[in-house]
């Protein structure tokens, strides 16, 4: 009996060193048991830094490390790295990742602009942590300048600077040739027939605000048609959609009946402000071309779907009728419906035609010394990619 | 004045006439013409189906108002029944004062067919003025600018919302809209953050947004009812766009035939007598 | 009586009333016409208060809004609410002649702000991006797609040549400026065409109402 037991012990021994159970051990003679209870390496090298993009908010902190020694090999073999942050040095703080082995580095995103953080990052074998490694503290900050940006930054002071030179060459009195747009033309005439006829022209100066470029470029083009309704003693109808566009347009109109000599004839109930809303806007203009019959309808500024109504509406009526807008959209049905339309840049053109005023000169040119740029670089890349470089392109790739 | 100059002068309201037995008649004798899907179409529809379930919203902005909705409801509708088919959560925001009653009419009928549930499968995030500001507000954290749902639950308690802080967690976002608000999405959100954006526009604003499509700004477009029609073809569905297509095609065919039978008739009656008075009668 | 069968059916005889105008002008069109400019003049003021003027400068500077509680936006203190609505308060100046230079500054601020936020994402978004989608290779011409390619710079150049006013239109100027407004026409057409489709389906809407929302024979 006394025999039994050591006896007893010997054979478990031997059976479990012959057939071990299933686990870590398993592949660890019983000298190396000990040596198990050790957690794995390390990692060496951890950086903690701001993380830069293209589109830095400063909410991101860049991770860089040496995989642990036991990465992938050996006995002690890392299961998972784990990363850990926290805004003080000696806590452990909240774990923000989990990665899988041979991951060396890693981008923690959330982070406060301007905040101090400090990283731990442990391998884990699964039953052990390393050692931690630290690193900190980092602090995310927003880039002063994406370099990514660098194409528009140029193309952007380019174009500032012609504009800014141009306007000072006009300011200064040197005569800067604009072609004439033959949509003025029409204007004029379009003014002369409805006095023939002794009927009113309409002028709608477009839905857009007051701080639409195209609205501020009709209200310059009013000025002008204005000054010939005076002269003619044609009276003008100026309904608007916006109360504050209705305001611009008294004091542009009354302006231009005192320039002209007539400021008594300047009728404040012409200037009329009708409706915030699209299509109640453009039933009301509807029913003013068809209760009035102005014999000239000029639609100058910005349109949107109203713009076919209007056309339709005049055509009826048998006005004649001039358009210009920028919006592109709403240029097919002024093509088709009016008898002269300004396309898109024209109406500018056209307000810096007639206004000479030097900051429209002044952006006129700019923006036509713009073109010309444009026009090189378009074509040298057609024929940079035809030669088979096409990196040409990655230059305005700024994404 | 010769036949030619005549036909030049018809009465516009035998056209209207025309055009409206036009309309009419598919809706009562139904053709059931083909639907032929189209790139920008096929694109979005793919954008959103690889949107994982039950895990990042897609974000819908319906910025459209009243006079806009038989080209765009169709399309809200369509796009909401194929992420609710798929499990995808929906996020629903508008930036048009008017839009807020057709979004959560829409939102509100989709979620019960699918029995889709508040805060855990969809939120509606309401309206909020501003357009580039809500814009560029999101980028930064989308809680600056919806601080809560429309129905006044922090967005905090909202479960989906979990960990939605900006663009970065949004996978997709598809603008539906009649005016240029398309292009503040593009200019204040793709541009700067790097934010997906997909649009659903009226025919009229869909050639202004193809220089978007080829460039890679825009993930993919619907355009117009035909758009909607297509989207609702490649959900299975035959809804209001599907069924505005027979219509679609047979007044398409009659202002065709308009078209060339005025200009036959306006440079017939030129070559007889130099100058006719008068409008041309097509549209 | 069922409110919703009122609602559709005053909104159909509406529909009909402007529809009568496409006959001739009458009294129901005008009282339709009317009745939009007056609804919607009131609609958009209590929309627009409480949706714009409300959130942005009532409830963060006073606290209060009219029929519930105040709404206030993350991070917004009294005074960030109160400058900018000052400063709106300040356009409508220049309805009084004696102030009504104040208003300039008001705008200056407001269209200067938003052309400071516009300008660098629009350079990106409407030239560069639309400049690099213009450098097309246009020597494949074996391929399809190379004449599309060439076709389509061909008209981007011309294009951007008609818009030149800096020179009169005569001789290679003038050549490649009509070649451009051809592309622009063309261009044009496919847009009307799109637009037509539009309208077309807007009209088909309101017929899908009449039909089958009010009418109910469809």
């Amino acid at each position: 009996m006394r025999a039994l037991l050591p006896a007893l012990s010997l054979s478990v021994s031997v059976l479990l060193a012959l057939f071990p159970p299933a686990g870590r051990a398993a592949d660890a003679p019983l000298s190396e048991v000990v040596r198990e209870t050790a957690a794995p390496a390390a990692v060496t090298g951890l950086q903690a830094r701001d993380y830069l993009d293209n589109n830095d908010r400063g909410d991101k902190i860049e991770l860089s490390w040496c995989l642990s020694a036991d990465d992938g090999a050996g006995a002690l073999s890392v299961l998972e790295y784990r990363v850990w942050r926290s805004q003080a040095p000696d806590e452990q703080g909240e774990l923000v990742a989990t990665l899988e082995p041979g991951t060396a580095a890693h981008v923690d995103t959330g982070v406060t602009p301007g905040v101090a953080y400090y990283y731990r990052v442990e391998a884990f074998d699964g039953a052990l942590s390393s050692p931690a490694a630290t690193a900190g503290p980092a602090v995310g900050r927003i880039n002063l300048f994406q370099t990514s940006r660098l194409p528009v930054l140029v193309l952007s002071l380019a174009f500032f600077a012609m504009v800014i030179w141009f306007t000072r060459l006009a300011a200064r009195g040197t005569n800067l040739f604009v072609r004439r747009i033959p949509g003025l033309n029409a204007v004029e005439e379009a003014v002369g027939r409805a006095t023939e006829m002794g009927r009113p022209v309409l002028y709608v100066p477009g839905i857009g605000e007051i701080d639409d470029i195209q609205t501020i470029a009709s209200l310059t083009i009013l000025s002008h048609v204005a000054k010939i309704a005076a002269e003619y003693e044609t009276p003008l109808i100026v309904p608007t959609a916006r109360s504050v566009v209705m305001s611009a347009a008294e004091e542009v109109v009354k302006e231009a009946y005192a320039e002209a000599g007539h400021p008594d004839n300047y009728n404040p109930d012409n200037i009329r402000y009708l409706s915030d809303a699209q299509f109640a806007f453009a039933g009301a203009v509807s029913g003013i071309m068809m209760r009035e019959r102005p014999a000239a309808n000029l639609y100058l500024g910005a349109f949107w779907a109203e713009s076919l109504l209007f056309a339709e509406t005049g055509f009826e009526t048998k006005a004649i009728q001039v358009a210009g807008t920028a919006n592109v959209s709403q240029l097919p049905f002024f093509v088709t419906a009016c008898d002269y339309t300004l396309l898109g840049e024209e109406l500018y053109a056209a307000s810096a035609y007639l206004s000479r005023e030097p900051k429209l000169l002044g952006g006129l040119k700019g923006s036509d010394w713009m073109k010309v740029i444009t026009i090189c670089i378009i074509v040298a890349g057609v024929v940079l990619t035809a030669l088979g470089v096409p990196q040409f392109g990655r230059w305005f790739f700024t994404q | 004045m010769n036949r030619l100059g005549k036909f030049l002068q018809i009465d516009r309201r035998w056209i209207f006439l025309a055009i409206l037995i036009a309309v009419l008649a598919p809706f009562i004798w139904p053709m059931g013409l083909p639907i032929v899907i189209t790139k920008p179409v096929q694109d979005l529809y793919n954008a959103v189906d690889a949107i994982p379930p039950n895990g990042e919203p897609l974000f819908i902005s319906i910025d459209y108002s009243p006079s806009t909705v038989p080209e765009l409801d169709p399309m809200a509708l369509a796009i909401l029944r194929h992420a609710f088919s798929k499990d995808i959560r929906v996020a629903v925001l508008t930036l048009d004062p008017a839009g807020y009653g057709l979004a959560e009419r829409a939102l509100e009928a989709v979620a019960a067919e699918f029995g889709k549930e508040r805060h855990k499968d969809y939120v509606f995030l309401g309206f909020q003025p501003g357009i580039s500001a809500v814009v560029l507000g999101m980028g930064i954290n989308i809680r600056n600018v919806f601080p809560e749902d429309a129905y006044g639950t922090p967005l905090s308690e909202v479960p989906m919302m979990e960990g939605i802080r900006n663009y970065d967690q949004i996978p997709l976002l598809i603008t539906l809209s009649g005016t240029a608000v398309v292009e503040a999405w593009v200019i204040y959100a793709h541009q700067p953050y790097d934010a997906q954006i997909g649009a659903g526009v009226t025919a009229v604003m869909a050639t202004d947004y193809y220089p978007f499509l080829d460039t890679g700004q825009l993930v993919g477009m619907l355009g117009g009812m035909r758009g909607a029609a297509e989207y609702e073809t490649l959900i299975d569905r035959h809804d209001a766009g599907v069924r505005g297509m027979d219509s679609q095609s047979v007044i398409h065919i009659l202002i065709i035939v308009l078209i060339v039978v005025g200009n036959i008739a306006y440079f017939g009656s030129r070559k007889r007598a130099p100058e006719t008075a008068g409008g041309d009668a097509a549209a | 009586m069922n409110m919703t069968l009122i609602g559709t059916t005053l909104a159909a005889l509406l529909t009909i009333a402007v529809y009568s105008f496409l006959y001739k002008d009458n009294p129901f069109y005008k009282f339709a016409e009317h009745l939009v400019v007056g609804v919607s003049a009131g609609y958009y003021l209590v929309i627009y208060y409480y949706n714009f003027i409300d959130p942005t400068v009532v409830s963060p500077v006073f606290r209060l809004r009219i029929g519930g509680d105040a709404i206030l936006l993350g991070g917004v203190d009294w005074w960030m609410a109160l400058i900018p609505g000052l400063l709106g308060l300040i356009l409508y100046a220049r309805f009084f002649p004696k102030i009504g230079w104040v208003s300039r500054w008001a705008l200056g601020i407001y269209v200067g702000g938003y052309s400071g936020l516009g300008i660098a994402p629009v350079m990106q978004a409407r030239v560069l991006d639309q400049i690099r989608g213009g450098a097309l290779p246009v020597h494949a011409l074996h391929t399809g797609q190379g004449w599309t390619n060439l076709l389509l710079v061909v008209g981007l150049l011309g294009t951007l040549t008609y818009f030149f006013f800096s020179l009169k239109h005569k001789g290679v100027l003038g050549g490649l400026a009509r070649i451009g407004i051809v592309f622009i026409m063309v261009g044009f057409g496919a847009s009307f065409g799109y637009t037509v489709m539009s309208r077309v389906s807007l009209l088909i809407g309101r017929m899908n109402f009449l039909l089958h929302d009010w009418l109910r024979i469809v």
